[in-house]
């Protein structure tokens, strides 16, 4: 993507996550947190905002947002305030929802995002304004074929789930290094497991903020908001469907209206939903039914003591210690189940190589074929490992031992066991190889001639003959060595 | 009705002793509600069938030598804003029709652990908004000392229960005066603890960091014993002091020599004080300083400012806490509404009373960009100067004594044309919930016929120094025995 | 109902009289340490009872009038 967004304007976006924290109950309420249920089946007197509730912090969500805040370089505040957002809405029970405004749990961290640009891969620095903790809202469904026309059905399953809320400098410059960016997001909350950030699950939701200006303009453009964005892709498309929109009027003459727009997959195009200046005031103040939240040195110094190892620096290691290639490295870290199953079968088997091989085309051929993460997968390192062991020893051929895969992904069992029944074993009997060297030899006169009046590469059809006869089961390497050695025999 | 005027204490060592039964005491509380309904209506409902079956099983464990507590089997009131499992509450508000709780209040949890029986909700101003129980959506209640007048609110029902003989005990709440007050009106003891010694969990939400939970008894002792059943750590109310309920009967020694009874120059002004008030106030603390406490002139000079901040504050938090009530999950929803947008309006505009109504749009105007700061952050901060007076007062003395109201009970409809003259008889009271601090008022005189309150404040956790002092005085006056004989 | 709010703003203006220079706004009248849940997921309520006061309910989800898209919180 080495061409800008636009030829005539430069884009500023900035983007607003939501993402789902990994509790066992919701933020204010010992209720669980569920997927999938009926409606309604998964709340507490608190998430239906009775007359007469209350609300109390689930330790580790305030957990989890520090360890996020520290895994992001931001700084931890001592002290923070949760704080009331008034608004009427059905999925809204109380009518306020319970967030943080004036003083947040942390700000000013930043993130590294890998851009890839073609050959030149380059990382980008992309600041953090902030992040907060807050609950999220239930859910309105309007068009399911149970609802009538001119009904609304209210679940408040979700209300009350844990949220953080990761606001973003306005330091992205395309939609595509948007999309990169909330893909190095998503990465580092899955790493630290501060959340499964899945989209589809609405673990994962974004909001992006999107502006023109003349290119050495100091000043920003008047912004728009795209809300309810549920995939990356919708992302990228929404935000290249609204810098068409903005840059038209722009370029027409006209000013663009502060506005929060919706995005149309069908058409591709953004819509004015509502113009910012019927804004709601939220009126906002701090909630007196909780008391700030104090934070000890030694609380967030037993979080960062806890943090697991990052994918940045994880990455740089296993270039510097397994001898990987960036790409590569980059790859087998790119989540941390597959980092931690790389070490375990490189702790088994010993090549870093040779294994990082092995899990970037045939493992990941065959979780992909299954449609599968290398977390349900069946083989483990050690299987791996003693797969490779095996063909390292010739008691199979590589041919078999890739074929062998994809069963033990499925499946799992032990290799040798596998090999065994399979009737894998490498043709090691030397009879039988001998045997059909030399059938091979006699039924291709013409090319054994041909290869001792020095055509070498007939050997490799010669080869062929004699794996034909052994069905693939005897190791190549023997074969050859085995054909060389009578075919220079009778000639000498 | 023999048992009518009885102390809780009395009422448990006549069941220790098996010389009256659970069934008939909580019978008779029952039948004298019942009776009073016309008159005072003090409840705004009973649960007669559960009480009775509730009563059967106290006296079931009486029999068998294993009550609950010294109280189990007592019959007792609690106030229309406290949810109880299986029960209606409607915070005398049209739009919680029909509302019944899945879930108890731990004051009230507290109660049925100790076996007492609770035999039906009061009646109280519509979400506690209010100083004389006239904005109930089930009408008003009536001071029983004269049906003319109100006995003050928001919680006149309870007050009223426990001043006519009815129970021997009630819950209130109090937010900027409602257990005081309408204790002062009523002749009977009312104390609102310090802010936090009781769960919030299960009230009712007026204003949050004002409301408490408190008591109306007939006598020092009884709120003692009350409040260390009701009171201690809550994990479901963040706000709830982490310490256990506190011992207070032992504290009451009747000693109070030495003790420091602090003036504050600014409530003992005439103007606006009846005279016969402040008289009976004067004699009041003559007779403490006759029992050996030493009086000390003090100042409370945030006191003029204290209403102001009280309803910046209170209608704030309100009009935030009052947003759930939309017809949605529960409670009263207009009928026939095209769209959700008219559904909101009617159902609020319906449900909710002129009172409460003004209080909210109030509170919303408050919290308003741009005024946020001059109004509500304002208040605040004001707030803690008034919390630095208090500070600076408990240096120099032990318990803070005014009178509770300005006025005795004023007639029905004599203030309701007058917001502002209804909210100017909390003078007194509102700065102990701003400050957070423990108050009790006690009866301690009759001026026409009705009854004076005596206010004592005490430092964060005080309870016992203020119970104390209110023992010792009932042990030195008659006014906790007198009782009301209605006139019309 | 607008005379009276008038009348009650007027009163509320008297605390623009108070200095309050450097004076921090209470946040909590007693302080107290920050009180935290252990993540405990407790059982939910009886679905039942969850919907039992719904003025307009469908099987076990609230009912209101259908929410136009503009509506929508921001």
């Amino acid at each position: 993507m080495s061409a800008p967004p636009h030829p005539r304007f430069e884009v500023v976006i900035g983007l607003e996550v939501h993402t789902q924290l990994r509790t066992e109950s919701k933020l204010f309420s010992p209720a669980p947190v569920s997927y999938g249920q009926p409606p309604n089946h998964s709340v507490h007197p608190i998430c239906l905002a009775l007359p007469g509730v209350l609300p109390v912090l689930n330790a580790r969500a305030v957990e989890l947002a520090i360890r996020m805040a520290l895994a992001t370089h931001c700084s931890v505040h001592r002290r923070s305030i949760f704080a009331r957002k008034n608004y009427f809405y059905p999925d809204l029970p109380k009518g306020y929802q319970i967030s943080q405004y004036e003083d947040p749990i942390a700000t000013g961290g930043w993130i590294e995002v890998a851009l890839e640009d073609g050959e030149h891969a380059r990382t980008q620095r992309v600041g953090l304004t902030r992040i907060h903790m807050e609950e999220d809202a239930g859910k309105s469904i309007h068009d399911a074929a149970h609802v009538a026309d001119d009904a609304t059905h209210i679940d408040l399953n979700r209300a009350g789930v844990p949220l953080l809320e990761i606001v973003s400098e306005p330091d992205l410059r395309s939609p595509a290094e948007a999309a990169a960016y909330l893909r190095a997001l998503r990465q580092i909350l899955r790493y630290i497991e501060v959340s499964d950030a899945d989209m589809e699950k609405g673990h994962f939701r974004c909001d992006a903020n999107v502006s023109l200006r003349r290119p050495g303009d100091s000043a920003l453009g008047t912004r728009t908001e795209l809300k309810n964005l549920n995939s990356f892709r919708f992302v990228e498309l929404a935000l290249e469907a609204e810098i068409e929109r903005q840059a038209a009027i722009l370029e027409g003459g006209g000013r663009v209206q502060q506005a929060t727009m919706a995005f149309d997959p069908a058409t591709r195009r953004t819509r004015v939903l509502r113009l910012k200046e019927n804004a709601e005031d939220y009126r906002y103040f701090p909630d007196p039914d909780l008391i700030p939240l104090v934070l000890s040195e030694e609380q967030i110094e037993r979080v960062r003591a806890s943090l697991p190892e990052l994918a940045e620096h994880k990455c740089v290691r296993f270039q510097r210690e397994h001898g990987l290639s960036a790409y590569d490295a980059r790859q087998l870290t790119s989540s941390r189940a597959l980092a931690d199953f790389f070490e375990q079968a490189v702790a088994a088997h010993g090549t870093p190589k040779a294994v990082a091989n092995w899990m970037l085309r045939d493992l990941r051929e065959a979780l992909s074929a299954f449609d599968l993460e290398i977390e349900s997968s069946r083989l483990t390192p050690q299987s791996l490992a003693a797969l490779m062991r095996l063909v390292d020893a010739g008691r199979t051929t590589a041919k078999s031992a890739r074929e062998l895969l994809p069963v033990l992904v499925r499946e799992g069992g032990d290799p040798a066991a596998l090999v065994r029944e399979r009737g894998l074993e490498a043709m090691s009997d030397a009879g039988v190889l001998e045997a059909a060297v030399a059938a091979a030899i006699a039924e291709n006169a013409e090319n054994v001639a041909r290869y001792r009046s020095g055509e070498e590469k007939v050997l490799n059809f010669l080869m062929g003959q004699v794996m034909r006869r052994t069905g693939g089961k005897a190791s190549p390497a023997v074969v050859r060595e085995l054909l060389a050695r009578k075919l220079a025999r009778e000639t000498s | 009705m023999s048992a009518a005027f009885e102390t809780l204490s009395e009422l448990a060592e006549k069941l220790a002793s098996r010389e009256v039964s659970s069934v008939e005491l909580v019978g008779a509380a029952l039948a004298r509600a019942q009776a009073t309904q016309r008159t005072l209506h003090a409840f705004a409902g009973l649960r007669p069938a559960r009480a009775l079956a509730e009563a059967a099983q106290a006296d079931t464990r009486r029999r068998r030598g294993e009550p609950r507590s010294p109280f189990d089997g007592v019959p007792v009131a609690i106030k229309d804003n406290m949810v109880q499992t299986g029960e209606p509450t409607t915070c005398a508000s049209r739009i919680l029709e029909g509302f019944v709780s899945p879930y108890t209040a731990t004051a009230v949890t507290r109660l049925e652990h100790a076996g007492a029986v609770v035999i039906g909700r009061t009646n109280m101003d519509e979400f506690a908004m209010g100083s004389s129980t006239e904005h109930s959506s089930s009408g008003p209640t009536r001071n029983p000392w004269r049906l003319a007048c109100t006995p003050g609110g928001s919680s006149g029902g309870s007050a009223a229960a426990v001043a006519a003989g009815i129970v021997p005990a009630a819950l209130g709440s109090d937010t900027g005066g409602s257990i005081r007050q309408p204790a002062s009106f009523c002749g009977v003891v009312g104390l609102k603890p310090t802010y936090g010694r009781v769960s919030r969990w299960g009230l009712v939400a007026f204003a949050s960091s004002l409301d408490q939970i408190g008591v109306f008894t007939r006598n020092a002792h009884d709120a003692a014993g009350l409040l260390e059943l009701i009171s201690g750590h809550d994990p479901f109310d963040s706000t709830s002091i982490p310490e256990p309920a506190p011992a207070l009967r032992s504290a009451l020694d009747g000693d109070v020599s030495g003790l420091v009874v602090g003036l504050p120059r600014e409530c003992f002004v005439a103007e606006g004080l009846d005279p016969g008030v402040l008289t009976a106030v004067r004699e009041a603390v003559a007779e403490l300083e006759r029992a050996g406490a030493k009086l000390r002139e003090i100042s409370l000079p945030h006191t003029r400012f204290a209403i102001a901040t009280y309803y910046l504050i209170a209608t704030a938090e309100a009009s935030s806490n009052l947003a759930r009530y939309d017809g949605v999950r529960y409670g009263r929803r207009a009928r026939g509404a095209r769209d959700l947008t008219e559904m909101y309006e009617r159902t609020r505009s319906e449900g909710f009373g002129e009172e409460v109504k003004r209080r909210i749009l109030l509170g919303t105007y408050v919290l308003s960009a741009g005024y946020y700061d001059a109004y509500y952050r304002k208040a605040q901060q004001v707030r803690t100067l008034l919390r630095g007076d208090f500070e600076r007062a408990f240096a120099a003395c032990d318990v803070i004594v005014t009178p509770t109201s300005p006025e005795v009970a004023f007639e029905l409809g004599a203030k309701t044309s007058d917001p502002l003259a209804m909210y100017l008889s909390d003078i007194y009271t509102v700065s102990a919930n701003l400050a957070g601090v423990p108050g009790l008022s006690i009866p301690c005189g009759l001026v026409k016929g009705l009854p004076v309150g005596l206010q004592l404040m005490g430092p964060a956790l005080g309870e016992a120094t203020l119970l104390r002092v209110a023992d010792a005085f009932e042990r030195r006056t008659p006014w906790h025995t007198r009782r009301p004989e209605p006139t019309p | 109902m607008a005379a009276e709010l008038d009348q009650i703003l007027e009163y509320a203006e008297t605390l623009s009289a108070v200095d309050t220079t450097d004076i921090e706004p209470t946040a909590h009248a007693i302080p107290l340490p920050t009180p935290l849940r252990e993540d405990r997921a407790l059982p939910p309520l009886d679905p039942e009872l969850a919907v039992a006061n719904a003025p307009e309910r469908e099987g076990f989800a609230f009912v209101v009038p259908k929410v136009i898209e503009g509506d929508q919180e921001g």
